[in-house]
C-alpha cells in the first residue's frame, strides 16, 4: 500500500514515516503543497495524509487541486485546528476523513485500514466481531460459522456497529445511516430492529446504552447492568 | 487646579473685576478733583458777582439757595450778606480759598479783598453737598462698569463652556467607548489643540490593539503550535512500543506525562476559545438532549475500560446554544466525574425541562464527593480539590472552562451532593427559552 505524507514538520513526517512502515505501508514524504502535486503526477499513491497547515499553500486548497484530477484517491486530513467548521469544510472539500493533532497512532491506523478496505474491492471483505462474520460482497451475516438471515436494514445496522467497534453508536446516528431523509421512521424503528437482531444472534452481542444508543459487545464481557 | 472652566471663570471674573474697581477707584477719585476745581470757579464766580452788589438794605439778608452764603465786610462793619450767613465774618481776611464751620455745616469759602471799596468779600458753599453732587455726578459714569460686572460673567461663563465643549466632547467620547471597542476617535472634528492629544489617544489605542492581538495570537497560537509536536511526540511513542518493553515503568510514565501534556494542551486551546472576550458566538436552536446523547456515545469506552457505568437519562430539551461549547462543558463534566469516581464507579447525566421552562442539565457520580468547603473554589483556574489530586491527572482548568461555558449561555453552574449515597452533582441551569 503505497502512502503518501504531505507534512510540513519534520519530526512528525519523521516518525509517521516510521511508524507507518512498521504496520506495512511504503509512504514517502513530501514538506509542500507543490511536492505533493510533482509526487502525484510521477507516481500516483493508493492513499494521502495531508496536513492542512503547508507552507506555500492552505492544505484546503491542495486538497481542491487534487480531487480535481483524482477523485477517488482516499485522503485523510491532519489538522491542528480542530473546529467543527473545519472538519466540515474538510470533508466537504473531498477528504475521505479528518482527523486533529495530537491523535492516536492506534486511532490514525484504524481510519488508514477503513480507507484501505473501502478501496481494496479485491481485499478481504469480510468484517467480523468476535463470532460475527459480515460478508460485505455477499451481503452476507454468519454468527458462530452459521448464516443468519437478516433484512437490509438489519444488516446495515449490523455493518454500521461493526464498522466502528467499541465505539457507541447513537439512535440517531444509526437512524442517519439506515434511513434516508425522506424516509418516515417509526419512534422505535431502530429498537424493533434491534430486538429482532437480538433474537437472531445472541442476547448480549449488541449492549444498549442507556439513553444513547448500541454499541457492538463480547457477550461474555456483558455487565447485568447494561 | 480641578477643573479648568472654574478656574477659567473664576480667574477671568477676578481680573476683570479687579481692574475695573481700579479703573472705577481711579475715576472717581479724578472726577471728584475736577468736580472740586469746577466747583471752585463757581465760587470764584460767586465772588465776583458779590463784589458788584451795592449795599443796599435790600441786599442785607439776601435770599440765596440753601448751601451758599456771603458777607460783604467795609472796614468792621458788615456791609449786604446772604441770610443763611452769620453776623461774625465767615472766615480769616485773608484772600484765597479756604474751609469754615459755622450754622451747623462745613463750608467752603473764598475771600477776596475789594482794593476799590477797600471791603472784604466772603463766599462760602456747603462742602457736604458740593461734595454730595460731585459724588452723584461721578457715580452714575462708576456704576455701569460694576453693575457690568455680573453681566460679564455671565457671558465668560457661556464662552468658556463653549470653548471647552470639544474637551468634554471627547471626554464623553472616551467614557462611553465599549471596552472591546478599540477604533480610533475621529481627528477630523477636534479643534487645532486638542488634535495632538486625539493622536496620541489614537496612537495609544492602536498600540493597545496591536498588543492585545499579539497576545490574543500568542495564546492561540502556543497551544495551537504545540499540537504538531505533541503529535509528533505521540507517533514516536508509539514507534518506541514497538521497540522496548512497553510494560516498564519509564515507559508508561512517558506515555502518561504526554497525555498529560496534551490534555493541558487541548484545556488551554479550551479556555481560551471559550472566554468571553474570544468567543464568538454560533448559537442555534439545539436538543441538549440530543447532543449529550452525542457526548456520552464518545465517552462510554472510556467508561467501559475503567469498568464505570454512565447512563444518559431524561427527554429532549430545546435551548439555544454554540455546539461545539456546550460539547466541551459536558465533556469536561463527564470526564471529570469519571477521573474521581472508583472503577466501577456510577455516573448519570440527565438532561430535563423544569417547570417554568429552565432547562436543566445534571451529572452526577456516586465517587467520595466533594467538600461543601470547597465548593466555591473548585470553579478557580488551576484549583484543584484536594483529595482529587492524588494520582488522578488532570490540569485544574476543567470547571472553569464549564462556567465560561455556561456564563456565555447566561446558565448558572452549581455544585452539590448528588441523590446517591456520595458523590458529587454539578447543575447547570439554562434559562428558559426567548430569555436567552
Amino acid at each position: 500500500m503505497q502512502l503518501l505524507i504531505v507534512e510540513d514538520d519534520k519530526p512528525l513526517a519523521r516518525s509517521l514515516q516510521k511508524a507507518l512502515r512498521g504496520h506495512g505501508f511504503a509512504v514517502n514524504h513530501v514538506e509542500t503543497g507543490s511536492a505533493a502535486l510533482e509526487a502525484l503526477a510521477m507516481e500516483r499513491p493508493d492513499m494521502m495524509i495531508i496536513d492542512l497547515g503547508l507552507p506555500d499553500t492552505d492544505g484546503l486548497t491542495l486538497l481542491r487541486t487534487i480531487r480535481r484530477s483524482t477523485p477517488d484517491l482516499p485522503i485523510l486530513l491532519l489538522t491542528a485546528r480542530d473546529t467543527v467548521q473545519d472538519k466540515v469544510q474538510g470533508l466537504n472539500d473531498g477528504a475521505d476523513d479528518y482527523l486533529s493533532k495530537p491523535f492516536d497512532m492506534t486511532e490514525l491506523l484504524a481510519r488508514l485500514r477503513v480507507m484501505e478496505r473501502r478501496l481494496s474491492k479485491s481485499g478481504n471483505p469480510v468484517l467480523a466481531f468476535g463470532d460475527l462474520e459480515l460478508d460485505t460482497m455477499e451481503q452476507k451475516v454468519r454468527y458462530k460459522g452459521e448464516n443468519v438471515e437478516t433484512s437490509r436494514r438489519e444488516y446495515m445496522l449490523l455493518k454500521s456497529l461493526i464498522e466502528t467497534p467499541g465505539r457507541v453508536l447513537t439512535r440517531a446516528a444509526l437512524e442517519g445511516r439506515l434511513y434516508s431523509w425522506d424516509e418516515e421512521i417509526s419512534s422505535n424503528a431502530i429498537e424493533v430492529h434491534v430486538h429482532h437482531l437480538r433474537r437472531k444472534l445472541d442476547n448480549g452481542l449488541i449492549r444498549t446504552i442507556r439513553g444513547v444508543g448500541y454499541q457492538l459487545s463480547e457477550p461474555q464481557h456483558n455487565t447485568p447492568e447494561a | 487646579m480641578s477643573s479648568i472652566r472654574r478656574f477659567l471663570i473664576f480667574g477671568a471674573l477676578a481680573v476683570l473685576t479687579l481692574f475695573s474697581f481700579i479703573a472705577a477707584l481711579r475715576g472717581y477719585q479724578s472726577s471728584m478733583e475736577e468736580a472740586e476745581t469746577l466747583f471752585d470757579a463757581q465760587l470764584l464766580d460767586l465772588s465776583r458777582l458779590v463784589a458788584n452788589l451795592e449795599t443796599t438794605p435790600a441786599t442785607r439778608d439776601l435770599r440765596l439757595g440753601n448751601n451758599l452764603a456771603f458777607q460783604v465786610w467795609e472796614h468792621d462793619r458788615l456791609g449786604s450778606a446772604s441770610h443763611q450767613a452769620p453776623t461774625t465774618p465767615i472766615t480769616s481776611r485773608v484772600q484765597g480759598f479756604e474751609f469754615a464751620n459755622f450754622g451747623g455745616f462745613r463750608w467752603r469759602t473764598y475771600t477776596r479783598h475789594d482794593e476799590g471799596h477797600d471791603r472784604w468779600i466772603m463766599v462760602a458753599e456747603r462742602s457736604d453737598l458740593r461734595f454730595l453732587l460731585a459724588e452723584n455726578i461721578v457715580l452714575e459714569t462708576v456704576l455701569p462698569i460694576l453693575l457690568g460686572i455680573p453681566v460679564t460673567g455671565l457671558l465668560i461663563w457661556w464662552v468658556v463652556s463653549k470653548g471647552l465643549r470639544p474637551l468634554e466632547q471627547l471626554s464623553e467620547d472616551l467614557q462611553h467607548k465599549p471596552a472591546h471597542d478599540l477604533t480610533p476617535l475621529a481627528a477630523s472634528t477636534a479643534p487645532r489643540e486638542l488634535k495632538p492629544v486625539v493622536r496620541a489617544i489614537n496612537g495609544l489605542i492602536g498600540r493597545l490593539g496591536a498588543a492585545l492581538e499579539r497576545e490574543k495570537r500568542l495564546s492561540a497560537d502556543a497551544a495551537h503550535e504545540l499540537r504538531t509536536p505533541i503529535a509528533a511526540l505521540k507517533v514516536q511513542l508509539h514507534n518506541l512500543s514497538r521497540e522496548i518493553d512497553v510494560h516498564s515503568d519509564s515507559f508508561q510514565q512517558l506515555e502518561e506525562g504526554v497525555d498529560r501534556m496534551g490534555h493541558l494542551m487541548e484545556q488551554l486551546t479550551a479556555l481560551y476559545r471559550t472566554s468571553p472576550e474570544q468567543f464568538s458566538e454560533h448559537r442555534v436552536q439545539l436538543d441538549l438532549y440530543a447532543l449529550a446523547q452525542e457526548t456520552v456515545a464518545y465517552w462510554y469506552p472510556l467508561f467501559q475500560a475503567k469498568g464505570q457505568t454512565l447512563e444518559l437519562v431524561g427527554a429532549p430539551a430545546q435551548i439555544r446554544g454554540d455546539p461545539f461549547a456546550l460539547d466541551t462543558l459536558l465533556a469536561n463534566l463527564i470526564s471529570n466525574a469519571s477521573k474521581y469516581t472508583p472503577a466501577h464507579g456510577h455516573v448519570q447525566v440527565s438532561v430535563k425541562t423544569l417547570p417554568g421552562g429552565v432547562v436543566e442539565l445534571l451529572v452526577q457520580d456516586d465517587g467520595p464527593g466533594i467538600d461543601a468547603a470547597e465548593h466555591s473554589r473548585i470553579f478557580e483556574r488551576f484549583y484543584r480539590a484536594d483529595h482529587a489530586i492524588e494520582g488522578v491527572p488532570g490540569c485544574g482548568l476543567g470547571l472553569t472552562i464549564v462556567q465560561h461555558v455556561a456564563e456565555l449561555h447566561q446558565a448558572t453552574v452549581t455544585v452539590g451532593s448528588s441523590s446517591f449515597k456520595t458523590g458529587a452533582a454539578f447543575r447547570v441551569v439554562f434559562p428558559a427559552e426567548g430569555r436567552a
